[in-house]
């Protein structure tokens, strides 16, 4: 027992193999960027991949009356004209695609398994948006991966645990197991009529950089925009009394549908800036705002209509325990921001 | 609408009895089923004891009851047996609470559902109760906590409340045990048919939702024409509840036709059969479903809920007063000024938990030796005397005695007086309304790591115990914060090492200053370590919510229940028997097989030596790199059961592997020194300095938790991956960081 330090090795040698061995394993393991990672990513970039990537293009062209060539699906998937061709050619083997005037049009079958990945990116992404805490930024890549994954049963599973969601996050509609794919509503934000007031109804995912661009600039699933003006470059816009601007590019990507009622919502807040003492009435709730925790907002009785008072501020000044029907509840600022207020408008009294 | 029904041989009884032990009902003797629903912290469990005479844990904050409990009682000579459900805010939102409590009510087929309502909160609590008087005819509401109301200046009109919602409702104060003789008549008198309830339903829907389900209520009439509620069902299945759908193909919806209703014999079969026409009515509910849910809004189910808040409001102003004569001039609303207020607030609960620890502490000191003396020093030598007297071999007597019989006698004495003084007032402050304004306190430090501002409670009774903290986890309704509480708690440095951690800092720490500022050095190492603990809780919960944690889901919200008064008695019966024997009964079933174990390998010979001697022998090279040492690392392995015999299992190893003779009792026989002076200079003795003192006190901190705990993970998050992350997580952190510490004070050492 009584080994003195001569027997240890050196601090100075151990630290160093500590180090190494830390480092090594950072390289392996590090998340999303380490050897382990990249080695699963490659793995996942297989022929069925390959061949589903083909056929969602494929159908993503014929629904919007741009059939598919062989240049755009080898741009679509990033690989050369040789191995495009190759691709091409298993799908006609398949009986899943066949060349017509220099278009590839998908078979009956095509469509088919197409609809089928379509309805598992849907599915997929409904699921991240509802059931767990994954960024909306991740979504779409993260169902990249996963429509490829699943199996039928595991698909019908889960749509069943979701309740048969109808819409992806995004405002696209699912395709059901028979393969319904109904209508897409909606017109692209720049056709808006200039000065009417419009509701987004869906927000295109990709890229990604266009889609953190309409999310930072305030504007969700639901939201409400007054079309200003529609320039040759941009689009000026006002939501919430807010007003700015996007190019078209952007613009693009927001499909909106024209208000029935034209209710100005200059007047607008958002929950967090209440003062305690100060209290206010909910006009909505954020389409920010999804599954598991919108829900609970409106079990709570945050519903339109609703006159909520900020109450307390923490020790901290985060969390706020607001009044809500008559309850005690405590709103951290992020949640409070994604509730739309009014105040009373106490002039008119 | 419901006819008289005795539940003794009724139509569809057989698939009610199969459906209930699905749903995990113990079978019985009993005449009427009467389930408990109710919003969380509205007293549903105050309730339920007062009924059942159970003394069920209860708290004053939301989401206490997770797992069902179940009672029974007698009234007029009819035995009702009763199931208290999980409190939840709704039966739609989806979450395993709401499922449980919504399957319940639908397919466990009740005779009475005893909806428990917050008459301070009528507003809220009516969207429940709406919903569930959608569901079933036969309720009973329980205006509950209508001594609250009135202190806060409300009140509320039982007998309008009744003539709005049609069902028999019942003022009461259950803490006081008020209104609980009329709870039972009006219970008897509904599941009798004695009374007969006419809920009231919403008539009235938006116009878009009302269109919707005119389409597919005919669809669901000429399916299941003698269903009860037609309306609803096409709520739920517009909704595409799962639950609902599979019931509705499995054609389970037949047998919710409400029992003893009478039913036109061959109904079902004729409408099932060709004569109803050429197609399937069941697929064309379906069909007709899915058509309907398509021209629905998206925001169809904010527009139900909108719904029913709307009718919730319009007769909360009906039977509501409010701005009555207070009572208590807003006394709450001060007292949260006071402990929420940015200057006073955290000093405050500073000042309330060090009280806490320094009374448990205290407190503890005395009985746990008295206890020591009485099971250790006078039972132990008594028992053994008893087995060489009725002729038991030396093996025998060891292994049970000195084995078994020691580890139980250290795990009960170091234990239980600290567990009975710290959870009696952690459940006042509890019970009184406090916790809440802690969390909502510290939420913010907790929400920059990702994680609940309840669990600065959840830690707290980790510094009681871990096991008990795992429990408490229950209070926070959000999956991922939840993961998060349960698998750093082990860093709250509980009850079982606190012993370990004042005596090595007393006997390595306090001995290199001057007498006089021994024991405030002891003191600070200790709370150190405690704080190390603390910073490695942030750090941890930080690092999972970035990485494995990312994904699961989070619904953040935090109730402030109201101030009430604690009650003093049913606090320490119930803390006394919920928590405390609970957790000693669980550490006391892993202490006993951990005692044998040691004896064991103290007194198996292998060539010449124990096999603990061999064990400590190839664990020594490793433990001296950690700057430990193999008795260390063998005392760790042996006493993950409990903390608590760490440093007897220490004392007893140096003996055994040092070969000193005169100390300690014997091979296998756990022992401490009354002097930690003696202690010391063993310790010293058998090779220890003051890095290995100091790194044992880190290794206490963090390796992995009890065997008690770890179970306790693996029953409350259901899943072995996260109870693994959650076991091997701290041992490899603590590895890790006793190395480093021992590299570096090496090399401080040679300079």
């Amino acid at each position: 027992m009584n080994e003195t330090l001569a027997v240890q090795p050196n601090p100075l040698l151990a630290l160093a193999v500590f180090a190494v061995v830390v480092l090594v394993a950072a390289i392996l393991a590090w998340p999303g960027r380490g050897v382990l990672a990249r080695l699963a990513a490659m793995r996942r970039l297989t022929e069925r991949v390959r061949l589903e990537d083909a056929l969602k293009h494929l159908f993503g062209g014929q629904s919007s009356g741009h059939p598919g060539s062989t240049e755009s699906l080898a741009g679509a998937l990033g690989i050369s004209g040789g191995r495009t061709v190759e691709v091409v050619r298993r799908l006609a083997r398949m009986n899943l695609a066949r060349l017509q005037d220099n278009h590839i049009v998908l078979t009956d079958a095509g469509r088919e398994y197409a609809l089928r990945i379509v309805r598992t990116h849907r599915l997929w992404e409904r699921y991240l948006a509802d059931r767990t805490g994954v960024t909306p930024e991740q979504w779409h890549s993260e169902a990249e991966r996963a429509e490829h994954g699943l199996s039928e049963e595991q698909v019908e599973g889960l749509a069943a645990r979701m309740g048969y969601p109808l819409y992806d996050p995004h405002g696209d509609p699912i395709p059901t197991s028979a393969g319904v794919l109904p209508p897409e509503r909606g017109n692209a934000l720049t056709v808006a009529r200039p000065g009417s007031l419009v509701q987004v109804v869906h927000i295109e995912d990709e890229p990604e950089e266009v889609f953190q661009a309409i999310r930072s600039a305030g504007v969700d699933l639901g939201s409400r925009i007054r079309v200003i003006a529609i320039g040759p470059a941009r689009v000026e816009l006002a939501v919430e009394g807010r007003e700015f601007s996007l190019d078209h590019l952007t613009a693009r990507n927001l499909t909106v549908e024209p208000l029935d009622h034209d209710d100005d919502e200059a007047d607008i807040e958002r929950l967090d800036i209440l003062r305690p003492g100060e209290e206010a009435e909910v006009v909505r709730v954020s389409g920010a705002v999804q599954g598991a925790q919108r829900r609970r907002l409106l079990d709570l009785g945050v519903v339109p209509g609703t006159v909520i008072k900020a109450e307390l501020a923490s020790a901290s000044g985060d969390p706020v325990a607001y009044r809500i029907r008559g309850a005690m509840i405590a709103l951290r600022s992020h949640q409070a921001r994604d509730i739309l207020v009014r105040r009373a408008q106490r002039e008119a009294a | 609408m419901i006819t008289p029904a005795p539940s003794a041989g009724c139509h569809g009884c057989g698939s009610r009895e199969e459906s209930l032990i699905q749903l995990g009902v113990t079978p019985g003797k009993w005449d009427h089923l009467v389930a408990l629903a109710g919003n969380p912290n509205t007293g549903k469990s105050t309730v339920f004891n007062a009924l059942t005479g159970l003394r069920q844990h209860t708290g004053n904050w939301p989401g206490k009851t997770v797992t069902r409990a179940e009672g029974s009682f007698r009234h007029q000579d009819t035995a009702f047996k009763v199931v208290d459900l999980p409190g939840t805010y709704s039966l739609q939102a989806g979450s395993t609470d709401e499922e449980v409590a919504r399957d319940f009510i639908l397919f466990g087929q009740p005779d009475v559902t005893v909806i428990v309502v917050d008459a301070t909160r009528l507003e809220r609590n009516l969207n429940l109760t709406l919903q569930i008087l959608e569901i079933t005819d036969r309720a009973v509401v329980v205006l509950n906590l209508m001594d609250e109301a009135r202190r806060h200046g409300i009140g509320v009109d039982p007998k309008a409340l009744e003539r709005e919602l049609g069902v028999p409702v019942v003022p009461a104060a259950a803490r006081q045990g008020t209104g609980i003789p009329e709870l039972r008549d009006a219970i008897l008198a509904v599941a009798t048919g004695n009374a007969s309830p006419d809920p009231l339903r919403i008539a009235e829907y938006p116009p878009e939702v009302e269109e919707a389900i005119a389409r597919v209520v005919p669809a669901i009439e000429a399916a299941y024409p003698t269903l009860p509620n037609p309306r609803w069902v096409a709520l739920r299945l517009l909704n595409a509840d799962e639950r609902v759908l599979q019931a509705v193909r499995s054609g389970e919806l037949a047998a919710l036709t409400p029992v003893g209703a009478v039913v036109p014999a061959g109904a079902i079969l004729e409408t099932a059969g060709p004569g109803a026409g050429h197609e399937d009515p069941v697929e064309a509910l379906l069909e007709a479903v899915v058509d309907a849910r398509w021209r629905l809004a998206p925001d169809f189910h904010d527009q139900l809920t909108a719904a029913h808040y709307a009718q919730a409001e319009r007769i909360t102003a009906a039977v509501q007063v409010t701005g009555l004569r207070r009572a208590r001039v807003d006394f709450d609303r001060q007292l949260d000024r006071l402990v929420t207020n940015r200057w006073t607030g955290v000093p405050v609960m500073i000042l309330l938990l060090a009280l806490v620890f320094w009374l448990t502490i205290a407190g503890s000191n005395v009985p746990s030796s008295m206890l020591g003396v009485l099971l250790v020093d006078q039972l132990h030598p008594l028992l053994q005397g008893f087995g060489a007297a009725v002729g038991m071999p030396w093996w025998l007597n060891g292994f049970l005695f000195d084995g078994m019989y020691l580890a139980t006698a250290w795990v009960v004495a170091v234990m239980l007086p600290p567990m009975a003084i710290f959870f009696p007032l952690f459940t006042l402050l509890e019970d009184f309304g406090y916790l809440p304004r802690v969390a909502f306190n510290m939420d913010r430090m907790f929400q920059r790591v990702g994680a609940h501002g309840k669990q600065a409670l959840t830690m707290c009774m980790g510094f009681g115990c871990n096991a008990a903290g795992v429990v408490a986890t229950r209070v926070i309704d959000s999956p991922r914060e939840r993961l998060v509480a349960i698998i750093t708690n082990n860093f709250s440095l509980c009850n079982g090492r606190w012993p370990t951690q004042i005596l090595i800092a007393s006997i390595f720490l306090g001995t290199l200053v001057p007498a006089h500022l021994a024991g405030f050095v002891a003191a600070g190492a200790v709370v150190g370590i405690a704080l190390l603990g603390v910073f490695f809780m942030f750090l941890v919960s930080w690092m999972l919510t970035r990485t494995a944690l990312k994904g699961e889901a989070t619904t953040f919200s935090l109730e402030l229940p109201p101030y009430r008064p604690p009650r003093l008695l049913q606090t320490l019966y119930t803390s006394l028997i919920d928590r405390t024997l609970i957790v000693l009964r669980r550490a006391v079933i892993f202490a006993i097989p951990a005692g044998a174990v040691i004896w064991l390998i103290s007194n198996i010979q292998v060539a010449d030596l124990s096999v603990a001697a061999h064990l400590v022998g190839w664990m020594n090279p490793v433990g001296l790199l950690l700057g430990l040492n193999g008795v260390i690392l063998l005392a760790y392995v042996v006493a993950i059961p409990a903390n608590e015999i760490v440093i007897p299992t220490i004392l007893m190893l140096t003996v055994l592997v040092g070969g000193l003779v005169g100390v300690g009792p014997g091979d296998g026989v756990m022992f401490e020194l009354d002097n930690p002076g003696a202690i010391g200079e063993m310790l010293r003795t058998a090779g220890w300095t003051t890095l290995t003192g100091v790194n044992l006190m880190l290794f206490s901190l963090l390796h992995n938790p009890c065997s008690t705990t770890i179970y306790t993970i693996y029953k409350e998050t259901g899943s072995a991956r996260w109870t693994t992350v959650a076991s091997l997580l701290p041992v490899v952190l603590g590895v890790v960081v006793c190395f480093l510490v021992a590299q570096v004070w090496r090399l401080l050492a040679a300079m």
